[in-house]
């Protein structure tokens, strides 16, 4: 199952892509192309989303996975193509861009909280400097998505005090403070202990029964195979391999595929 | 840590839990070799401060009418001691001209303004340093914002304009209400507003309404200190009579209060992604660094006018200060551009994915860290900043180090060099040294509970 599930064809503007797309396509890839100086990070990318839907996306190292979810919410900028998120282009517009940004939410590898914040002003920053929310509020919000990641605890200590573990459920629990649309997460447990690793992925799979729309780079295959609803496979820029998993895991179609996954699940 | 849970075999580390004589016996006397260096060293430094002790203090002379007079009262002394002769301080000079050296030739009469400024800039500030203090931001930004035009009138006088008034009366204002703020602050942890509304009984209307009382009192409490203020009438002091550390600490305490903004504005500006901002600044920083501080001070001064239009003239005061704060924005910018090197991408790409727009990103997130990095180096750059200010002395201007220097033209004192000098290097050294242990403080403080 090479295909991708995009239906739409290339006569189409951008525009008319979005309406056509119906309303629950939330993220739109259309023949995505990216290049870091010469080299081709992406290539024809094909991709549609639909509300709600869980994608894991793996692949070997510098197959662009982690530029393919940063293009989304233009950390990184595309060079041709068209994505559109939530019925709104990918541009240059500044003001489209931070709409954008404030309705998608990003989980970095290395949780990049601001240290010299605390754990409740890490959560409730955004809340209160883009959403405009009073204080009161937005810390009230704060502590119920504490409660929900586990450690309602820590509001008051300052993150370099936090274990690997705990810092990265705190910026999970931030992100969502600006009840987002989407959530990205960026290779969320490659910096963990392993013993760390599990206490996020509970969390991940407890947002994910929530029905919250969320884009997974990760090599935690057990993660993909009870929550994915789609499993993405990269590698050279490309979508090699496109499946729901149980097909993904049991019946992969393309060589390369059948080398990740045997060299990724017998160690 | 107390919840930290001790393995068998924990054994506390092999410390010496010396006394002073231990520590003497370890440190200084530990070999013949180290006993005789330490011998040594005490000798020099025996010899060394007893040559200044006795010139300084046990020899000084501290009353006395001019220089000759000091002379025969050491002749005097020295004959009494049956030694050939006595050198001593003669304090009673620098005595005599202490005035001069704090103010320069500021009328004598008038110099109560300069205390009453400086009391005000120590009240003004103090909020900051208080404990329980809320919004200290603001304190310290009226400092720099507001503060000048309450000082200037202060030590200018004469005529005042319309603005002049306009930003008097709110200096004066903000003061009250930062000094009622600090008062609260200390004793219940609230703000003014916040007291004023409770005061009021307020609380359960809506912040709109709130907000529109406060705004009320604080154009009625406005519209008193204008009024106040229309019949404060000032002696005019030419700024030619100011002088002496008055004028010292008057360019580079603007020097520092615009130093630091305009260098972050000039490390943001070399750091854009718009070409040409990012030229512009970049040329800016480069020249002013590449030239010294006393060439720009001789252009300013010189060059500096032709640009003009005809009929307008600056004075060369202003010239000064202008110069001072452009080289030392230069300076700081460098230094603002290394901390904001020292901040991870990522913390960046965080603020940008919640939707933090730039401002808002390099404000809340990346300056408050970035500070932190830089605040031995922005102390080491005020330090430096104070003490290059002593260079306005050459191009005619009556700074601390004219006034030292002076001392030897005057009749009475002719020739009288060392003292002077001694007090003036004694008195950089305080005000330097405090603000280099200022700087450890922050650090520590502001270190503290925010350690990666």
């Amino acid at each position: 199952m090479v295909e991708t599930t995009t239906e739409t064809t290339e006569a189409e503007t951008p525009g008319q892509l979005a309406s056509a797309a119906s309303s629950d396509v939330i993220i739109l890839l259309n023949h995505v192309n990216k290049w870091f100086g010469e080299f081709h990070v992406l290539r024809d990318i094909n991709l549609s989303i639909t509300q709600g839907e869980r994608i894991v996306v793996c692949g070997p190292s510098g197959s662009g996975k982690s530029t393919l979810i940063r293009c989304i919410n233009r950390l990184e900028e595309h060079q041709e193509g068209d994505i559109i998120v939530d019925g709104l282009t990918l541009g240059s517009d500044l003001k489209n861009l931070d709409q954008i940004r404030s309705e998608v939410g990003m989980v970095f590898q290395s949780f990049n909280l601001f240290p010299h914040l605390t754990v409740l002003e890490n959560l409730t920053l955004a809340p209160i400097w883009v959403r405009k929310i009073p204080k009161s509020e937005a810390n009230e919000a704060a502590m119920a998505y504490l409660e929900r990641v586990k450690i309602p605890e820590q509001a008051d200590k300052y993150p370099g005090q936090l274990s690997g573990g705990q810092q990265q459920r705190v910026a999970i629990a931030r992100s969502l403070c600006m009840n987002p649309k989407i959530m990205l997460f960026d290779e969320p447990t490659s910096a963990l202990d392993p013993e760390m690793i599990k206490e996020v992925l509970e969390v991940m799979v407890e947002l994910a029964s929530t029905g919250m729309t969320m884009i997974v780079v990760t090599h935690e295959m057990g993660f993909a195979k009870t929550v994915a609803d789609r499993v993405i496979f990269m590698d050279f820029g490309e979508i090699i391999e496109m499946n729901e998993p149980h097909q993904f895991f049991n019946n992969p179609q393309s060589d390369r595929t059948k080398l990740f996954l045997s060299q990724i699940l017998h160690n | 840590m107390a919840d930290v849970v001790l393995a068998e075999g924990y054994r506390p580390p092999p410390t010496v839990q010396g006394t002073w004589f231990a520590w003497l016996r370890d440190n200084l006397f530990s070999t013949w070799i180290n006993t005789l260096l330490t011998f040594g060293a005490l000798y020099i430094v025996y010899f060394a401060v007893s040559g200044v002790w006795a010139w300084g203090i046990t020899n000084a002379v501290w009353e006395a009418e001019n220089r000759r007079v000091c002379f025969d009262i050491l002749a005097e002394r020295a004959q009494e001691q049956g030694v050939d002769e006595l050198t001593g301080a003669c304090w009673a000079g620098v005595i005599s001209w202490f005035d001069s050296f704090i103010v320069g030739r500021y009328p004598r009469g008038e110099m109560w303004r300069i205390n009453l400024g400086g009391l005000l800039l120590v009240v003004w500030m103090v909020p900051i340093w208080l404990p329980g203090v809320r919004d200290k931001i603001y304190v310290g930004f009226s400092t720099v914002f507001l503060y000048p035009f309450l000082g200037f009138y202060l030590f200018a006088g004469g005529e005042k304009g319309l603005f002049l008034q306009v930003m008097m009366s709110l200096a004066i204002v903000v003061l009250i209400g930062n000094t009622l703020n600090g008062y609260h602050g200390v004793r219940t942890g609230r703000s003014l507003p916040a007291v004023v509304i409770a005061g009021l009984g307020m609380k359960a209307s809506s912040d709109k309404k709130q907000r529109n009382t406060l705004l009320a009192i604080f154009a009625a409490a406005f519209a008193l200190a204008f009024w106040a203020q229309m019949d404060w009438a000032l002696v005019s002091v030419e700024w030619n009579l100011w002088g002496g550390l008055f004028l010292t600490l008057v360019i580079s305490g603007i020097g520092i209060a615009f130093a630091l903004p305009g260098g972050i504005v000039l490390a943001m500006g070399r750091r854009s992604q718009l070409p040409v901002i990012r030229i512009l600044c970049t040329g800016f920083i480069e020249v002013f660094r590449s030239v010294p501080l006393i060439t720009i001070l001789f252009m300013a001064t010189t060059m500096f006018p032709l640009f003009l239009p005809e009929g307008f003239t600056l004075n060369k005061l202003v010239q000064v200060i202008v110069a001072v704060c452009l080289f030392n924005a230069c300076y700081m910018a460098e230094v603002v551009r290394a901390g904001l090197q020292a901040i991870p991408r990522g913390q960046y790409e965080a603020a940008m994915a919640m939707g933090l727009g730039y401002w808002k990103m390099m404000g809340l997130i990346i300056m408050p860290q970035a500070l932190k990095f830089m605040i031995p180096n922005i102390v080491g750059n005020f330090i430096g900043l104070l003490k290059d200010t002593t260079l306005v002395s050459i191009i005619g201007l009556f700074d601390i180090l004219n006034m030292l220097k002076a001392v030897s033209q005057d009749v009475p004192w002719r020739g009288l060099h060392k003292e002077p000098l001694v007090v003036g290097a004694a008195l950089f050294f305080i005000i330097c040294f405090a603000m280099s242990k200022y700087s450890r403080h922050l650090e520590e403080t502001l270190g503290g509970g925010t350690q990666r």
